[in-house]
């Protein structure tokens, strides 16, 4: 039923001058569930992930949250309740970590600063973390980066996290940090979509992984059925692929 | 008397233009900020209409591409035909229309030198075009537009002097009074002033220095 | 209108005599100041220490006070120590000695951004210093000056109106004279501002020309 969906896509389509790079995508995810985008480069899939909190507007298609429809009119509070992490990070420059952690807390849901600011030692400690709080987005490494956007977004309270090839700036040594945060977050419950390429994340920690390949979802299943027995040749070809050079 | 004499008797008169000439300078300065900023963020974030844009390059052109004194003499003679105007008011209003136009420009490269993640990671947090301009991008494009702005505040300062042509009475104004008065070595009077622009520029410069420091934040040091 | 341009068809050429006056006046005194903002940024960078003290206090003089002060020191002022100038050879010092600071200070930034690996390997590969500077340095950090160059270059431009003031008969000064003869000064700095306008916008577009034919990819930015 549809309304027991956390996040219900349907139908998304967008082109990019006239070259079709979502071609009709529709999946839906539960409360708790975590869902792994994979596929090559170009298939669509980061172009997915904005489309679902309106970065990329869709040409086409309806996005619902907890049954609301997410529109140009509601754009704002409807992201606030979607917490979205870059590639690239992406932290506020000039604010310290406990203030890139607080400022959309209170500017944005309205949270009193002594609140916010609880809450912000409390994400970062979560991440692990809770020593940087005074620290600048420049003195950090990649992956503290990284944690303190994910520290960012679960703040803001949200129904759903959007995670966007997260470790795929970071140098190798780098990612492990930021995993071990994601796969906690996933086992503690928390709703998520994640594009990525690291399959070790994909394998342990998602419900459901979706094959994603010319703007066109070709396979979904779980993590056990997809790597050991998918049924389509490009999905085996694409895990081969990254199996090997990832 | 002798040129020393000639200074200390005439020394108030020189302070009193380089107080005419601060007045001029902080009166163009602000409006040029107010101006610029407006215009900057027009061109960044208002409509990308021909009609709008087409107008406000135009006036960047025309400002920056015309001697200030030809435009002094535009305004003030053209202004003056219409309705009374002083040559002082006169002075503040091309000044500062000039000023914005180069201030428009450093903001705007300012605003620019933002990375566009900035802004897109506030639009995903839920922030209103308006509130991600306030809060997230503005406080990095002043860390970036200070020192240009410092820059500006020099070569203004240096600017008030031209007012000089339309009869402002400004320091450089009054240092010609006293020469056309004495017969002694004016030499001494032009070194003079020029000190009075030097320690004023100075003095103007290490303000805006302490205020860049104390901006700065790791990522943004000079 | 009608009246501007029939105002402009009778007074025009006149105010075009003024053109090579102006245009002569800023190539000199560009080139020059060009040649001697080199020395001064050569003994910034490399000098001992009193040629860096002594470069310093010229450029840190020059441009922390106005030209038009410069400009009646040189020609008002040194006459009473004996040193006599005609206005046009006064202006082009003033304009020279004044655009020197400012290339100075642009030449030694970019000599100083090219990256401290590129002299080495020069000395490396057996190169003298000389020759790594003439060869190595001063190719990659003269192309990464041109636009700031244009930029001062263009300011210089509008500058050599200041040399109305000291009599030189350029452009201001025709147009000066024109409105007092026909008392519309506003129509004729009109004319005179279009002038100007087109003076400056074609300097720049060949100045970027320029830029272009020298660009590298790597060293200059497109």
């Amino acid at each position: 039923m549809a309304d027991e969906l956390i996040l219900d896509v349907q139908g998304v389509k967008k082109a990019f001058d006239g070259l079709e790079v979502l071609k009709g995508i529709g999946f839906g995810l539960r409360k708790g569930e975590t869902k792994v985008l994979i596929g090559p480069s170009g298939s669509g899939k980061s172009t997915l992930l904005r489309c679902i909190n309106y970065l990329t507007v869709p040409d086409a298609g309806r996005i619902y949250l907890n049954g609301e429809e997410v529109l140009d009119a509601n754009i704002d509070s409807m992201r606030a309740r979607m917490g979205f992490v870059f590639q690239d990070f992406n932290l506020f420059s000039h604010l310290t970590v406990l203030d890139n952690v607080r400022i959309c807390q209170v500017k944005v849901n309205g949270v009193d600063r002594e609140a916010a600011t609880r809450r912000a030692h409390h994400e970062l400690e979560r991440v692990g973390l809770g020593d940087k709080a005074a620290a600048y987005p420049a003195e950090l490494s990649g992956g503290q980066q990284q944690r303190v956007s994910i520290a960012r977004a679960l703040a803001m309270d949200p129904d759903l996290l959007l995670f966007d090839e997260p470790t795929s700036a970071l140098d190798p040594e780098l990612t492990g940090e930021v995993v071990r945060v994601m796969q906690q977050l996933a086992a503690e419950g928390m709703t998520m979509v994640v594009v990525t390429h690291e399959m070790s994340f994909a394998r342990q920690a998602a419900d459901e992984i979706i094959f994603m390949e010319k703007g066109h979802i070709v396979e979904q299943g779980t993590p056990d059925a997809m790597f050991t027995a998918s049924e389509h040749a490009r999905t085996r070809a694409f895990l081969n692929v990254i199996a090997e050079h990832g | 008397m002798d040129i020393y004499d000639v200074l200390i008797r005439d020394f108030p008169f020189l302070l009193q233009g380089l107080g005419v000439a601060i007045v001029l300078l902080v009166a163009l300065l602000s409006i040029g900020f107010v101006l610029g900023m407006a215009i900057c963020l027009i061109q960044l974030y208002g409509p990308r209409t021909r009609l709008v844009q087409w107008p406000l390059l135009l006036y960047e052109r025309i400002f920056r591409g015309i001697p200030i004194i030809i435009m002094l003499f535009i305004f003030y003679y053209g202004i003056s035909g219409v309705f009374d105007i002083s040559a002082f008011s006169a002075a503040i209003l091309t000044m500062g229309l000039r000023s914005g136009a180069y201030q428009s420009q450093i903001f705007r490269s300012a605003f620019q030198s933002v990375p566009s993640g900035q802004m897109m990671a506030a639009r995903a947090m839920g922030m209103s075009k308006i509130k991600a301009i306030r809060h997230i991008i503005f406080p990095q494009a002043a860390r970036h537009a200070i020192g240009p702005w410092t820059n500006e505040f020099s070569s203004e300062i240096k600017e008030t002097s031209l007012a000089y042509v339309i009869g402002v009475v400004e320091l450089t104004r009054q240092a010609h009074y006293i020469i056309t008065s004495t017969q002694g070595n004016v030499l001494t009077v032009f070194a003079v002033v020029a000190l009075l622009y030097f320690i004023l520029n100075r003095t103007g410069n290490s303000l805006l220095y302490a205020f860049e420091r104390k901006l700065a934040v790791p990522g943004f040091e000079k | 209108m009608l009246e501007f341009i029939e105002f402009g068809i009778e007074w025009f050429p006149e105010l075009l005599r003024g053109i090579p006056v102006t245009l002569s006046m800023w190539a000199i005194a560009i080139s020059l100041g060009f040649i001697l903002g080199l020395m001064l940024c050569w003994a910034r960078v490399y000098g001992n220490r009193l040629l860096y003290w002594i470069s310093t206090v010229y450029v840190e003089l020059f441009r922390g006070t106005p030209m038009l002060v410069q400009m009646f020191f040189i020609y008002l002022g040194l006459p009473h120590v004996g040193i006599v100038f005609d206005a046009f050879t006064a202006a082009v010092i003033a304009i020279t000695l004044n655009s020197a600071a400012y290339q100075a200070e642009y030449f030694r930034g970019s000599v100083l951004s090219v990256p401290k690996g590129q002299l080495v390997a020069a000395r490396a590969c057996g190169m003298t210093q000389w020759q790594a500077i003439r060869y190595i340095m001063l190719p990659q950090a003269l192309r990464r000056v041109i636009p700031q160059w244009s930029n001062e270059a263009i300011i210089e431009l509008k500058f050599t109106s200041i040399a109305y003031t000291i009599g030189v008969v350029e452009i201001t000064a025709i147009a000066s004279d024109i409105g007092s003869k026909t008392l519309d000064f506003f129509q004729i700095f009109l004319w005179a501002g279009l002038i100007y306008l087109v003076l400056t916008s074609t300097v720049a577009s060949l100045l970027r020309l320029l830029e272009r034919r020298f660009y590298v990819p790597g060293v200059t930015s497109a």
